[in-house]
């Protein structure tokens, strides 16, 4: 598809609302972290997001597939997903550099990947193993 | 060599947000996505009992109050917009690359907004890094 394409497609649009979102949920969770400590803005994290969960649940009329062990994954999905979170509000309070640990932390998916080889049996495509050859050219700058 | 304070906390992120992929993954294959993020908050409220503050959270400043409710608001509905673009035709092995790359607004508004800036050798891991989350996401 051209670029003139794309640009008309709904898709890109939301992709671009995104990245801005998930930039300002950034800054901002660092702006805050200035003041309140790691375990309170974890604990009032899941508050900040209800004003977008209630209003999905009531579009679909709060019927929710009941599937035990998708709702298992789900949950510990959030287990996980807060005590990272949680860890990230962390590292923004040591007061190092936004955009470094913004960076670092972004690199997620190389645990994925990982795990995916280990337990799924997956395959590394030649792009991921070059991925993975600068997330540890990455690492080695950040310890620096 | 000395290690930088925040690696620690930074590589419980990977781990964890690192397991979070491939879990989502496995609950996407039983649910909707949008079920999916719904029981995930559900997840996030059953650490309550543990992150319970010992100081009473209004004894902080209303601003950064509101911050930290919007910094959860725009993660959820950023979430949310990853959704809708697959469903609005988006392919994942485009979008979720594409998404993967938030810290360029980071990047962009930090000296602006944080007025922090960063080393041309930090530049170079940040860069190093969002190559390898795109290829990674690929």
């Amino acid at each position: 598809m051209s670029v003139k394409g794309t640009l008309k497609t709904k898709w890109f649009w939301y992709s671009v609302l995104c990245i801005v979102c998930w930039g300002g949920w950034t800054i901002f969770g660092k702006l805050a972290s200035n003041e309140i400590p790691a375990s309170t803005m974890q604990f009032l994290f899941p508050f900040g997001c209800l004003p977008v969960v209630v209003p999905l649940l009531v579009s679909r009329r709060f019927r929710l597939e009941r599937n035990a062990k998708g709702i298992s994954y789900g949950i510990g999905n959030g287990v996980l997903a807060g005590i990272g979170g949680f860890a990230l509000f962390a590292a923004y309070r040591t007061g190092r550099n936004t955009a470094v640990i913004t960076t670092a932390t972004g690199m997620y998916p190389l645990i994925t990947v990982v795990l995916a080889l280990l337990l799924l049996r997956e395959r590394l495509t030649l792009l991921q193993v070059l991925g993975l050859a600068f997330a540890v050219a990455a690492f080695a700058i950040f310890s620096m | 060599m000395h290690m930088a304070s925040w690696l620690l906390p930074a590589a419980v992120v990977l781990l964890t947000w690192g397991i979070v992929g491939l879990l989502q993954k496995l609950s996407t294959n039983y649910l909707s996505a949008e079920t999916a993020l719904i029981w995930l908050v559900v997840g996030y409220f059953l650490l309550l009992p543990w992150l319970y503050p010992a100081r009473s959270v209004f004894a902080y400043s209303t601003r950064n109050l509101l911050l930290t409710m919007l910094s959860a608001g725009l993660n959820t509905l950023g979430a949310w917009a990853l959704l809708a673009a697959m469903k609005n035709g988006g392919k994942a092995s485009i979008v979720v690359p594409l998404t993967a790359l938030y810290p360029i607004v980071v990047l962009l508004l930090g000296p602006l907004i944080l007025k922090e800036t960063i080393t041309r050798l930090q530049g170079v891991g940040v860069l190093c890094a969002l190559v390898s989350v795109f290829l990674l996401s690929s």
